[in-house]
Protein backbone atom coordinates (compact mmCIF):
# COMPACT_ATOMS: atom_id res chain seq x y z
CA UNK A 1 0.00 0.00 0.00
CA UNK A 2 1.17 3.47 -0.54
CA UNK A 3 0.02 6.81 1.08
CA UNK A 4 0.76 10.05 -0.45
CA UNK A 5 1.62 12.42 2.33
CA UNK A 6 -0.89 14.48 3.61
CA UNK A 7 -1.61 17.68 2.13
CA UNK A 8 -2.59 19.82 4.45
CA UNK A 9 -0.14 22.68 5.01
CA UNK A 10 -0.25 23.86 1.41
CA UNK A 11 3.26 22.62 0.66
CA UNK A 12 3.73 18.98 0.28
CA UNK A 13 1.16 17.85 -2.70
CA UNK A 14 1.54 13.92 -2.48
CA UNK A 15 1.89 13.26 -6.13
CA UNK A 16 -0.08 15.31 -8.10
CA UNK A 17 -1.15 13.15 -10.73
CA UNK A 18 -3.46 11.20 -8.68
CA UNK A 19 -5.10 14.09 -7.74
CA UNK A 20 -4.93 15.87 -10.92
CA UNK A 21 -7.84 13.72 -12.52
CA UNK A 22 -10.21 14.95 -9.02
CA UNK A 23 -8.99 18.75 -9.73
CA UNK A 24 -9.72 18.34 -13.47
CA UNK A 25 -13.00 16.03 -13.24
CA UNK A 26 -14.64 16.91 -9.78
CA UNK A 27 -14.89 19.52 -7.90
CA UNK A 28 -18.28 22.16 -7.90
CA UNK A 29 -18.77 23.75 -11.30
CA UNK A 30 -20.77 26.99 -11.19
CA UNK A 31 -22.49 28.22 -14.74
CA UNK A 32 -22.02 31.67 -13.70
CA UNK A 33 -18.45 30.76 -14.14
CA UNK A 34 -16.74 30.72 -17.18
CA UNK A 35 -14.29 27.49 -17.74
CA UNK A 36 -10.57 27.50 -18.61
CA UNK A 37 -10.63 25.54 -21.62
CA UNK A 38 -8.96 22.24 -21.30
CA UNK A 39 -8.05 20.88 -24.56
CA UNK A 40 -5.09 18.71 -24.36
CA UNK A 41 -5.80 17.24 -20.75
CA UNK A 42 -7.91 14.57 -22.35
CA UNK A 43 -4.89 12.97 -24.06
CA UNK A 44 -4.27 11.73 -20.32
CA UNK A 45 -7.18 10.05 -20.05
CA UNK A 46 -7.25 7.34 -22.66
CA UNK A 47 -4.02 6.63 -23.27
CA UNK A 48 -4.07 3.36 -20.98
CA UNK A 49 -7.25 1.59 -21.71
CA UNK A 50 -5.96 1.45 -25.71
CA UNK A 51 -2.44 -0.28 -24.43
CA UNK A 52 -4.20 -2.54 -22.33
CA UNK A 53 -5.40 -4.67 -25.09
CA UNK A 54 -2.74 -4.69 -27.78
CA UNK A 55 -0.26 -7.09 -29.12
CA UNK A 56 3.01 -6.14 -26.77
CA UNK A 57 0.67 -6.73 -23.97
CA UNK A 58 0.00 -9.74 -24.74
CA UNK A 59 3.40 -11.24 -25.70
CA UNK A 60 4.75 -9.27 -22.46
CA UNK A 61 2.40 -11.69 -20.09
CA UNK A 62 2.93 -14.42 -22.02
CA UNK A 63 6.97 -13.99 -20.97
CA UNK A 64 5.51 -13.42 -17.82
CA UNK A 65 4.09 -16.38 -16.98
CA UNK A 66 7.15 -18.25 -18.44
CA UNK A 67 9.38 -16.81 -15.75
CA UNK A 68 6.48 -17.43 -13.01
CA UNK A 69 7.53 -20.31 -10.85
CA UNK A 70 4.81 -21.95 -10.93
CA UNK A 71 5.82 -25.25 -8.80
CA UNK A 72 6.20 -23.11 -6.04
CA UNK A 73 2.68 -22.11 -6.57
CA UNK A 74 1.37 -25.47 -6.97
CA UNK A 75 0.53 -26.35 -3.33
CA UNK A 76 0.14 -23.00 -1.97
CA UNK A 77 -2.18 -20.18 -1.82
CA UNK A 78 -1.35 -17.70 -5.12
CA UNK A 79 0.62 -14.97 -4.19
CA UNK A 80 2.11 -15.83 -1.05
CA UNK A 81 4.86 -13.29 -0.42
CA UNK A 82 7.42 -16.13 -0.13
CA UNK A 83 6.84 -17.07 -3.42
CA UNK A 84 7.09 -13.44 -4.67
CA UNK A 85 10.06 -13.21 -3.04
CA UNK A 86 11.29 -16.35 -4.63
CA UNK A 87 10.79 -14.92 -8.30
CA UNK A 88 12.87 -11.50 -6.85
CA UNK A 89 15.82 -13.88 -5.71
CA UNK A 90 15.71 -15.26 -9.40
CA UNK A 91 16.47 -12.12 -11.02
CA UNK A 92 13.59 -12.04 -13.41
CA UNK A 93 12.33 -9.41 -11.03
CA UNK A 94 12.47 -6.52 -13.75
CA UNK A 95 11.25 -8.84 -16.37
CA UNK A 96 8.58 -10.03 -14.76
CA UNK A 97 7.28 -6.53 -13.89
CA UNK A 98 6.60 -6.02 -17.67
CA UNK A 99 3.26 -6.46 -18.34
CA UNK A 100 1.15 -4.41 -16.17
CA UNK A 101 3.72 -1.25 -15.64
CA UNK A 102 4.37 -1.20 -19.36
CA UNK A 103 0.64 -0.53 -19.54
CA UNK A 104 0.54 1.95 -17.20
CA UNK A 105 4.35 3.23 -19.06
CA UNK A 106 2.29 6.46 -20.41
CA UNK A 107 0.80 7.33 -17.17
CA UNK A 108 3.79 7.16 -14.94
CA UNK A 109 5.48 9.53 -17.58
CA UNK A 110 2.47 11.63 -16.35
CA UNK A 111 3.36 11.08 -13.27
CA UNK A 112 6.98 12.23 -13.29
CA UNK A 113 6.41 15.14 -15.21
CA UNK A 114 3.99 16.37 -12.02
CA UNK A 115 6.98 15.39 -9.90
CA UNK A 116 8.85 17.25 -11.58
CA UNK A 117 6.61 20.17 -11.41
CA UNK A 118 6.44 19.75 -7.66
CA UNK A 119 9.93 19.87 -7.53
CA UNK A 120 10.15 22.86 -9.28
CA UNK A 121 7.62 24.56 -6.88
CA UNK A 122 9.45 23.75 -4.24
CA UNK A 123 12.94 24.96 -5.25
CA UNK A 124 10.33 28.58 -5.92
CA UNK A 125 9.82 30.45 -9.16
CA UNK A 126 12.71 32.30 -9.31
CA UNK A 127 15.04 29.58 -10.76
CA UNK A 128 13.42 28.51 -14.15
CA UNK A 129 15.27 25.94 -16.53
CA UNK A 130 14.25 26.60 -20.08
CA UNK A 131 14.32 23.00 -20.62
CA UNK A 132 11.51 22.45 -18.51
CA UNK A 133 9.84 25.32 -20.03
CA UNK A 134 10.11 23.82 -23.09
CA UNK A 135 8.69 20.40 -22.10
CA UNK A 136 6.03 22.04 -20.21
CA UNK A 137 5.19 23.69 -23.67
CA UNK A 138 4.86 20.49 -25.02
CA UNK A 139 2.21 18.88 -22.60
CA UNK B 1 -10.51 42.07 -14.01
CA UNK B 2 -11.84 38.75 -14.17
CA UNK B 3 -11.62 36.56 -10.90
CA UNK B 4 -10.23 33.14 -10.62
CA UNK B 5 -12.21 30.77 -8.15
CA UNK B 6 -10.73 28.09 -6.10
CA UNK B 7 -13.26 27.31 -3.76
CA UNK B 8 -16.01 28.38 -0.97
CA UNK B 9 -15.99 28.39 2.33
CA UNK B 10 -18.14 29.98 5.47
CA UNK B 11 -16.92 32.42 7.67
CA UNK B 12 -15.11 32.98 9.29
CA UNK B 13 -12.60 32.93 6.74
CA UNK B 14 -9.83 30.69 6.85
CA UNK B 15 -6.68 32.64 7.93
CA UNK B 16 -4.41 31.89 4.91
CA UNK B 17 -0.82 32.15 5.09
CA UNK B 18 0.73 35.04 4.45
CA UNK B 19 2.25 35.42 0.81
CA UNK B 20 -0.03 32.55 -0.27
CA UNK B 21 -0.09 32.67 -4.06
CA UNK B 22 -2.39 30.53 -6.57
CA UNK B 23 -2.66 30.34 -10.67
CA UNK B 24 -0.91 32.35 -13.06
CA UNK B 25 2.55 33.39 -13.83
CA UNK B 26 3.71 34.97 -11.84
CA UNK B 27 1.35 33.52 -9.45
CA UNK B 28 -1.07 36.25 -8.08
CA UNK B 29 -2.00 36.29 -4.53
CA UNK B 30 -5.00 34.79 -3.01
CA UNK B 31 -7.70 36.66 -0.97
CA UNK B 32 -10.96 36.21 0.36
CA UNK B 33 -14.55 37.66 -0.87
CA UNK B 34 -16.92 37.59 2.09
CA UNK B 35 -20.92 37.80 1.45
CA UNK B 36 -23.33 37.21 3.96
CA UNK B 37 -21.53 34.16 6.17
CA UNK B 38 -19.87 32.52 3.04
CA UNK B 39 -16.49 33.27 1.74
CA UNK B 40 -14.99 32.75 -1.64
CA UNK B 41 -11.50 32.26 -1.80
CA UNK B 42 -10.14 33.75 -4.76
CA UNK B 43 -7.06 35.52 -6.61
CA UNK B 44 -7.23 37.64 -9.82
CA UNK B 45 -7.38 35.45 -13.07
CA UNK B 46 -4.12 35.36 -15.14
CA UNK B 47 -5.88 36.65 -19.09
CA UNK B 48 -3.61 33.60 -20.05
CA UNK B 49 -4.54 30.66 -17.94
CA UNK B 50 -4.04 27.12 -19.13
CA UNK B 51 -4.45 23.94 -17.57
CA UNK B 52 -0.54 23.35 -16.78
CA UNK B 53 1.20 21.27 -14.52
CA UNK B 54 1.60 24.20 -12.47
CA UNK B 55 -1.57 25.43 -12.89
CA UNK B 56 -3.20 22.67 -11.46
CA UNK B 57 -0.62 22.01 -8.15
CA UNK B 58 -1.20 25.70 -7.99
CA UNK B 59 -4.88 25.25 -7.58
CA UNK B 60 -4.65 22.22 -5.49
CA UNK B 61 -2.28 23.94 -3.17
CA UNK B 62 -4.44 26.46 -2.29
CA UNK B 63 -6.97 24.47 -1.86
CA UNK B 64 -5.20 22.17 0.65
CA UNK B 65 -4.34 25.30 2.75
CA UNK B 66 -7.56 26.23 3.21
CA UNK B 67 -8.95 22.62 3.51
CA UNK B 68 -6.58 22.48 6.72
CA UNK B 69 -7.94 25.57 8.17
CA UNK B 70 -11.69 25.14 7.20
CA UNK B 71 -14.54 23.09 5.37
CA UNK B 72 -14.40 24.37 1.62
CA UNK B 73 -16.63 23.36 -1.53
CA UNK B 74 -13.66 22.81 -3.58
CA UNK B 75 -14.15 24.52 -7.36
CA UNK B 76 -12.93 22.28 -10.08
CA UNK B 77 -9.77 23.46 -12.08
CA UNK B 78 -10.26 26.56 -14.12
CA UNK B 79 -13.54 28.09 -12.62
CA UNK B 80 -13.25 32.21 -13.97
CA UNK B 81 -16.20 34.69 -12.92
CA UNK B 82 -16.03 38.03 -14.53
CA UNK B 83 -15.21 39.90 -11.54
CA UNK B 84 -14.85 40.15 -7.53
CA UNK B 85 -19.13 41.37 -7.90
CA UNK B 86 -20.25 38.37 -9.92
CA UNK B 87 -18.50 35.90 -7.28
CA UNK B 88 -20.40 37.99 -4.63
CA UNK B 89 -23.73 37.55 -6.36
CA UNK B 90 -23.31 33.94 -7.14
CA UNK B 91 -22.67 33.83 -3.24
CA UNK B 92 -25.64 35.19 -2.22
CA UNK B 93 -27.87 33.67 -5.09
CA UNK B 94 -26.89 30.09 -3.52
CA UNK B 95 -26.09 30.57 -0.12
CA UNK B 96 -28.84 28.11 0.82
CA UNK B 97 -27.34 25.14 -1.35
CA UNK B 98 -23.74 26.23 -0.50
CA UNK B 99 -24.31 26.33 3.39
CA UNK B 100 -26.01 22.96 2.81
CA UNK B 101 -23.41 21.47 1.75
CA UNK B 102 -21.01 22.58 4.00
CA UNK B 103 -22.93 21.44 7.11
CA UNK B 104 -22.59 18.02 5.43
CA UNK B 105 -18.92 18.38 4.23
CA UNK B 106 -17.93 19.55 8.04
CA UNK B 107 -15.24 17.90 10.04
CA UNK B 108 -15.11 14.87 6.50
CA UNK B 109 -12.21 14.70 4.18
CA UNK B 110 -12.09 12.69 1.16
CA UNK B 111 -9.54 10.14 0.60
CA UNK B 112 -8.80 8.53 -3.31
CA UNK B 113 -7.94 4.86 -3.56
CA UNK B 114 -6.78 3.64 -6.36
CA UNK B 115 -5.86 -0.42 -7.23
CA UNK B 116 -4.35 -2.13 -9.79
CA UNK B 117 -3.12 -5.89 -10.11
CA UNK B 118 -0.01 -6.93 -8.85
CA UNK B 119 1.16 -9.01 -12.05
CA UNK B 120 3.34 -11.69 -9.81
CA UNK B 121 0.23 -12.35 -7.59
CA UNK B 122 -2.31 -11.48 -10.21
CA UNK B 123 -0.82 -14.60 -12.53
CA UNK B 124 -0.70 -16.66 -9.72
CA UNK B 125 -4.05 -16.61 -8.97
CA UNK B 126 -5.08 -16.70 -12.50
CA UNK B 127 -3.05 -19.50 -13.28
CA UNK B 128 -4.58 -21.77 -9.60
CA UNK B 129 -8.25 -20.81 -11.06
CA UNK B 130 -7.66 -21.84 -14.80
CA UNK B 131 -5.60 -25.25 -15.26
CA UNK B 132 -6.25 -25.06 -18.79
CA UNK B 133 -3.67 -21.65 -19.11
CA UNK B 134 -1.84 -23.64 -16.76
CA UNK B 135 -1.05 -25.86 -18.18
CA UNK B 136 -0.61 -24.05 -21.81
CA UNK B 137 1.96 -22.02 -20.61
CA UNK B 138 3.42 -25.47 -19.04
CA UNK B 139 3.65 -26.57 -22.30
CA UNK B 140 5.20 -22.89 -23.91
CA UNK B 141 7.32 -23.15 -21.34
CA UNK B 142 8.62 -26.71 -21.66
CA UNK B 143 9.06 -25.92 -25.22
CA UNK B 144 11.32 -23.16 -24.62
CA UNK B 145 8.74 -20.39 -24.68
CA UNK B 146 6.87 -21.15 -27.66
CA UNK B 147 6.30 -19.86 -31.05
CA UNK B 148 5.16 -16.22 -32.01
CA UNK B 149 2.16 -17.13 -32.16
CA UNK B 150 1.68 -19.62 -29.19
CA UNK B 151 3.04 -16.50 -27.24
CA UNK B 152 -0.07 -14.53 -28.35
CA UNK B 153 -2.16 -16.52 -28.00
CA UNK B 154 -1.63 -17.58 -24.25
CA UNK B 155 -0.75 -13.91 -23.34
CA UNK B 156 -4.21 -12.79 -24.80
CA UNK B 157 -6.11 -15.86 -22.72
CA UNK B 158 -4.10 -14.40 -19.74
CA UNK B 159 -4.49 -11.11 -20.47
CA UNK B 160 -8.69 -11.46 -20.49
CA UNK B 161 -8.47 -14.20 -17.72
CA UNK B 162 -6.60 -10.96 -15.95
CA UNK B 163 -9.10 -8.64 -16.62
CA UNK B 164 -12.29 -10.68 -16.20
CA UNK B 165 -10.82 -10.86 -12.36
CA UNK B 166 -11.28 -6.64 -12.40
CA UNK B 167 -14.58 -6.45 -11.34
CA UNK B 168 -14.54 -8.54 -8.68
CA UNK B 169 -11.28 -7.16 -7.43
CA UNK B 170 -12.74 -4.00 -7.44
CA UNK B 171 -16.05 -5.07 -5.18
CA UNK B 172 -13.49 -6.03 -2.80
CA UNK B 173 -12.30 -2.95 -2.17
CA UNK B 174 -15.56 -1.07 -2.52
CA UNK B 175 -16.37 -3.92 0.45
CA UNK B 176 -13.73 -3.42 2.68
CA UNK B 177 -14.74 0.98 2.53
CA UNK B 178 -17.97 1.09 2.57
CA UNK B 179 -18.53 0.35 6.10
CA UNK B 180 -16.03 3.33 7.33
CA UNK B 181 -17.45 5.84 4.93
CA UNK B 182 -20.17 8.75 4.92
CA UNK B 183 -20.52 8.58 1.32
CA UNK B 184 -18.35 6.49 -2.02
CA UNK B 185 -17.97 8.14 -5.63
CA UNK B 186 -16.26 6.55 -8.46
CA UNK B 187 -13.83 8.48 -9.63
CA UNK B 188 -13.00 8.88 -13.23
CA UNK B 189 -12.25 5.79 -15.03
CA UNK B 190 -9.16 7.08 -16.61
CA UNK B 191 -5.68 5.84 -15.87
CA UNK B 192 -6.18 1.80 -15.95
CA UNK B 193 -7.21 1.35 -12.39
CA UNK B 194 -9.14 -1.92 -12.05
CA UNK B 195 -10.77 0.50 -9.46
CA UNK B 196 -10.43 4.02 -8.44
CA UNK B 197 -12.65 5.23 -5.38
CA UNK B 198 -12.66 8.20 -3.71
CA UNK B 199 -14.06 8.08 -0.16
CA UNK B 200 -15.62 10.77 1.95
CA UNK B 201 -14.69 10.04 6.13
CA UNK B 202 -14.61 11.76 9.12
CA UNK B 203 -11.54 13.37 9.89
CA UNK B 204 -11.23 11.46 13.11
CA UNK B 205 -11.69 8.05 11.34
CA UNK B 206 -8.73 8.80 8.63
CA UNK B 207 -6.71 6.01 10.46
CA UNK B 208 -9.59 3.42 10.81
CA UNK B 209 -9.52 3.51 6.77
CA UNK B 210 -6.24 3.49 6.55
CA UNK B 211 -5.69 0.97 8.34
CA UNK B 212 -8.44 -1.53 6.44
CA UNK B 213 -6.53 -0.46 3.84
CA UNK B 214 -3.33 -1.67 5.04
CA UNK B 215 -5.39 -5.10 5.74
CA UNK B 216 -7.18 -5.51 2.68
CA UNK B 217 -3.50 -5.03 0.81
CA UNK B 218 -2.14 -7.96 2.86
CA UNK B 219 -5.09 -10.13 2.61
CA UNK B 220 -5.54 -9.44 -1.54
CA UNK B 221 -1.76 -9.59 -2.36
CA UNK B 222 -2.97 -9.08 -5.95
CA UNK B 223 -4.04 -5.93 -5.24
CA UNK B 224 -2.08 -3.00 -5.15
CA UNK B 225 -3.26 -0.55 -3.36
CA UNK B 226 -2.30 3.77 -3.39
CA UNK B 227 -4.58 6.07 -0.84
CA UNK B 228 -4.49 9.59 -1.66
CA UNK B 229 -5.29 12.02 1.14
CA UNK B 230 -6.79 13.80 2.90
CA UNK B 231 -8.24 15.75 0.29
CA UNK B 232 -10.26 18.93 0.03
CA UNK B 233 -13.99 17.13 -0.94
CA UNK B 234 -13.83 17.30 -4.68
CA UNK B 235 -16.07 14.22 -5.27
CA UNK B 236 -18.84 15.04 -2.89
CA UNK B 237 -19.48 19.22 -3.57
CA UNK B 238 -22.84 17.31 -5.10
CA UNK B 239 -25.30 15.44 -3.30
CA UNK B 240 -25.34 12.10 -4.67
CA UNK B 241 -28.68 10.80 -5.64
CA UNK B 242 -29.11 8.35 -3.00
CA UNK B 243 -29.26 11.58 -0.60
CA UNK B 244 -30.75 14.23 -2.82
CA UNK B 245 -33.66 15.42 -1.97
CA UNK B 246 -35.26 16.70 -5.36
CA UNK B 247 -37.51 19.28 -4.55
CA UNK B 248 -33.98 21.18 -2.47
CA UNK B 249 -31.57 20.68 -5.39
CA UNK B 250 -33.90 21.47 -8.40
CA UNK B 251 -33.94 24.75 -6.41
CA UNK B 252 -30.65 25.31 -5.54
CA UNK B 253 -28.79 23.78 -8.77
CA UNK B 254 -25.84 24.91 -9.21
CA UNK B 255 -25.31 22.63 -12.92
CA UNK B 256 -26.14 24.80 -16.02
CA UNK B 257 -29.44 25.99 -17.27
CA UNK B 258 -29.89 28.21 -14.49
CA UNK B 259 -28.56 30.75 -16.12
Amino acid sequence: MTVAPAQQQGGGTGNLYDVLELVLDRGLVIDAFVRVSLVGIEILKIDVRVVVASVDTYLKFAEACNRLDLESGRNKSPGLPDVVGGITESGAEGKTKGALSGAAQAVSKASDAFQKARDEAQEGSTRRRTTTRKKEERE
Amino acid sequence: MSTYVYGISRTPAPPLRRGLTGVGDPPRAVRVLERDGLVAVVSDAPDDLRPKRRQLLAHQQVLAAVSAERVVLPMRFGSVSEDDATVGEVLLDRAGHFLERLETLEGKVEYNIKASHNQEAVLHLVMAEQPGLRAESEANRAAGGGTYEQKLALGEKIARAVQAREPADAALLRRALEPLTAEVSEGPQSAGWLANLSVLVDREAADALLSAVEELDTSAPQLDLKVNGPLPPYSFVEKTDASADPTATAAARTAPATG
